[in-house]
């Protein structure tokens, strides 16, 4: 019973598609905030019904498959996709009683499946049998690839510093002096993390005004509304990690709980929103030289910086 | 101007006399000398051609041409005509384009609406109208446009036919080891709007650029002869609908300069009102059309929220918020209600309000300035090679500007300087734009004084003066005006016929059409991150580039 409830509903797929919905009227009603817009409006009290509404629009639809594409990788790559990115969810530490899945090696498996979801939007492009999906693939991967080794190795650096990757004790151990220590790592994660996410400035492979949708152009229906959410749930899982590496978890002010997680990664979002809307897209090649002149090496830096204050704090390796 | 009479007095002409202030007009006697005195023109330091503007008379059989060279440095200018024979076989006549290369398009376009065959053309393909109309001349009077709409069905096969067989054929040419291919930008892309560019590709390298236009041809020059004088406007206003007004009293200046007729210094004041708030609403959207480009909303929506308020101002005053039909040949449509300006006065306070959140945010962002000083890079010799005239040329450096160049409505009044930039890279077009917008306000600013001061004192009655009257006849004539419009220069050429009530020919000469002609410049070898943004610094308007 717990094991079908931690599947379908905490942190499952309601959880997840609870989140998606929310995070999407959120994002909207944000963003038209600061372009000076009302956004959602008339659908349920300000206009939180309107991507449900959204969504049930996109399961409803037919969903075409293109003459000329690969059938299996076409479809098949959203649902992988979506279960990719949903997978994180169980190794999180959401609050004391969790992760569900309880491992000494949790932060490498998020990692891990954090670092699989590119290529295999990259299949997308690469299955879609379309000059602009398969620019917008080579264009994810290109950026995947610059950006995670950065974002690896910011990603290491508490467990550095707290010598586990246990994620639940990363969280225990976590301090102001800790949070501290690892704010440099963290503003090199929340970088690296706008490039996977193909967040503005690093929006280049799905840069509508050069190549149309990227690799989401032949997608509807179904299939899109499954990639959509892959990238909600994506959302989710790069700031619950953020959450639990760096901001200290469920760890309140007063008392604890899973609010202050969420709140965390509600701040997290908002910063990213922001950024969405002051910064207009670099091009390919600027991402390139940022990626391996600046954000690896000042990464590489982190880590030394880690371990020396490993040593000064803590005392020991 | 006297040596550029010399000049033509070495060669065979039937008249050579001044007109208006800056033009010289004069007329060849044979079309065989054309290219000996355009070479010497060019040497003399008329390096622009303007367009090229065919005027059929089926009667006398003759097709006579109209060229018009300009100086943007010194400001002379010279119009000049020679006849060519009418039958398709033999209407033929040296090509300019080596030596003008603003001329490339211009012959190609009176290539395919007047079957005119340019001699020695680089690439003389028909351009604009469709697949259906090729070899057919649609602009000559005898076209029988009834005839050809009737047989709807075939030509829409034939345009589909003809995608069809690009599409199959389009890569098979090249090269099969290479990783080059063709990528439509356009016509149904977020960024385009109706125009296509073929861009030859290699990965993310640009090869070539080849744009394929005519998507919202609506053969304005040739709607306009259908119509009245006063029922023109409409179609020559649907120019551009981002900057209808300035278009208006272009065609306008040309219809009362046939009829003789003086308009009052209200209406001139009115036109300089109405065209620079027209101008504002066109230069705000081109502000957020570039960051859009970039991919950023923001600055698109704060600005749309800003041209409510001008467009506001223009509801009141005509009922119209975009196709305004306020300008008509006389002077101004309707007469002014003072309450109406409390609404000019609420934009420009919202203006003022919102300008240097625009600066300080937008055009002083450095992501946006670390790409747009690296691309786009038009030289000043460039833009008087090609033509370019507008925000693009005054972004090189160079000072032109019909407003001060040949004043009209009521500019010489008006105190206004040259603003330009020194680089001509796509950022500096968009400071360009940037600081017209603010000049613009400025002239508002001015002339809502001017007019409110002349009403006070009496000298203006604002119910009244809006309008003298024009003839519904013109007598035989044909004239030129230019205006200065939101992307840049606009030369209208109008003919007309003895006692007519309807213009025989408009030549619309438009900015976007030499500025399209760029992007292959522009674009070689850069990447196609570049595509959009050199294309929105542009500040093209398919609306213009098609007609």
């Amino acid at each position: 019973m717990d094991t079908l409830i931690q599947a379908f509903v905490f942190p499952g797929l309601l959880y997840i598609l609870l989140w998606t919905v929310g995070l999407f009227w959120f994002f909207r009603k944000f963003m038209a905030k600061l372009h000076k817009r009302v956004g959602p409006h008339y659908n349920g009290p300000a206009g939180t019904y309107q991507t449900l509404f959204d969504f049930s629009k996109l399961l409803t639809k037919e969903s075409i498959t293109p003459h000329g594409v690969n059938p299996y990788l076409f479809s098949m790559m959203p649902l992988l996709a979506l279960i990719t990115a949903m997978l994180p969810a169980a190794f999180i530490p959401w609050t004391e009683d969790y992760p569900v899945v309880v491992t000494s090696y949790g932060l490498l498996a998020l990692v891990v499946l954090i670092g699989i979801e590119p290529f295999l939007l990259f299949l997308t492009g690469f299955g879609s049998e379309n000059k602009y999906s398969f620019l917008g693939g080579i264009r994810v991967l290109a950026q995947s690839i610059s950006m995670e080794t950065a974002f690896l190795l910011s990603a290491l650096s508490p467990a550095l510093l707290f010598g586990t990757m246990n994620l639940t004790e990363i969280v225990e151990q976590s301090t102001w002096l800790s949070f501290l220590i690892l704010f440099p790592g963290f503003v090199v994660y929340f970088i690296a993390l706008l490039g996977l996410l193909e967040q503005p400035p690093f929006n280049i492979p799905d840069a509508e005004q050069e190549i149309v949708y990227g690799f989401y152009t032949e997608y509807s229906g179904t299939n899109y509304f499954l990639l959509k959410m892959a990238a909600f749930a994506e959302f989710m899982a790069v700031f619950g990690t953020a959450t639990t590496l760096f901001l200290g978890g469920h760890y309140g002010i007063f008392f604890d709980g899973y609010i202050f997680f969420f709140v965390k990664m509600l701040m997290v979002a908002i910063v990213m929103m922001t950024i969405r809307a002051a910064t207009p897209r670099i091009t390919l090649k600027q991402m390139l030289s940022f990626s391996w002149r600046y954000l690896v090496p000042i990464s590489l830096l982190n880590v030394a910086w880690v371990m020396v204050a490993k040593v000064f704090f803590f005392g020991s390796i | 101007m006297q040596k550029i009479k010399d000049i033509l007095k070495e060669f065979s002409t039937e008249y050579i006399e001044d007109y208006k202030k800056i033009w010289i007009k004069s007329k060849l006697t044979t079309s065989d000398s054309l290219l000996s005195v355009a070479k010497a023109l060019k040497e003399e330091g008329l390096r622009s051609l303007s367009t090229v503007s065919p005027t059929d008379f089926p009667d006398t059989d003759t097709i006579e041409m109209n060229y018009f060279f300009e100086d943007l440095q010194t400001k002379r200018n010279l119009w000049l005509k020679c006849d060519i024979p009418r039958e398709i076989e033999k209407c033929e006549i040296a090509s300019l384009t080596p030596l003008f290369a603003s001329a490339n398009w211009h012959e190609r376009e009176a290539f395919s609406m007047f079957g005119v065959r340019f001699l020695n053309h680089p690439d003389l393909r028909p351009i604009i109208a469709s697949e259906d109309f090729k070899g057919k001349a649609p602009f000559r009077r005898d076209f029988d446009w009834d005839a050809h709409e009737k047989d709807t069905m075939i030509h829409m096969k034939m345009i589909v036919d003809a995608f069809k067989e690009e599409q199959e054929n389009n890569e098979i040419n090249l090269d099969a080891d290479s990783s080059e291919m063709v990528l439509n930008w356009g016509p149904t892309h977020p960024a385009s709007g109706p125009i296509r560019l073929r861009i030859h590709t290699d990965g993310e390298e640009i090869i070539s650029v080849d744009p394929d236009i005519g998507y919202v041809w609506r053969a304005l020059e040739h709607l306009v002869t259908k119509k009245d004088f006063i029922g023109a406007i409409v179609a020559v206003e649907r120019l551009c609908f981002m900057d209808n007004i300035n278009s208006m009293v272009g065609y306008s200046m040309a219809v009362e300069e046939i009829a003789g007729t003086e308009i009052t210094p209200f209406a001139k004041w009115m036109r300089v009102l109405l065209g620079e708030v027209a101008r504002v609403s066109s230069h705000v959207m081109g502000l957020g059309g570039f960051f859009n480009n970039l991919g950023l909303h923001t600055l698109f929506m704060w600005n749309m929220d800003m041209r409510e308020f001008f467009l506001d101002f223009l509801e009141s005053y005509s009922g119209a918020r975009i196709a305004t039909a306020a300008i008509e040949p006389g002077g101004v449509r309707y007469g002014l209600d003072m309450t109406m300006f409390d609404e000019l006065q609420k934009a420009i306070e919202k203006f003022d309000e919102g300008i240097d959140e625009v600066y300080t945010i937008f055009v002083q962002n450095p992501t946006m300035k670390m790409r747009a000083k690296q691309v786009g890079q038009l030289s000043a010799d460039d833009i008087e090679d090609f033509g370019l005239s507008g925000i693009v040329a005054r972004g090189s450096g160079v000072k032109t500007d019909i407003r001060m160049d040949e004043p009209y409505a009521a500019y010489d009044e008006v105190d206004m300087e040259y603003i330009t930039q020194k680089d001509g890279t796509s950022y500096d077009r968009f400071v360009m734009l940037f600081e017209e917008l603010k000049q613009s306000v400025n002239i508002i600013r001015q002339a809502k004084k001017h007019i409110e001061d002349g009403v006070a004192s009496g000298a203006f009655n604002p119910t009244k003066d809006h309008m003298v009257k024009v003839p519904k006849k013109l007598p035989k004539g044909e004239a030129i005006s230019r205006v200065e419009w939101a992307r840049g220069e606009v030369l209208m050429h109008l003919v007309t016929q003895e006692k007519s009530s309807k213009p025989y020919r408009l030549k619309l000469r438009a900015p976007s059409f030499n500025h399209t002609m760029m992007l292959d410049h522009l674009l070689k070898d850069k990447t196609l991150s570049d595509v959009p943004l050199v294309f929105g610094s542009l500040y093209i308007c398919q609306g213009d580039l098609d007609r």
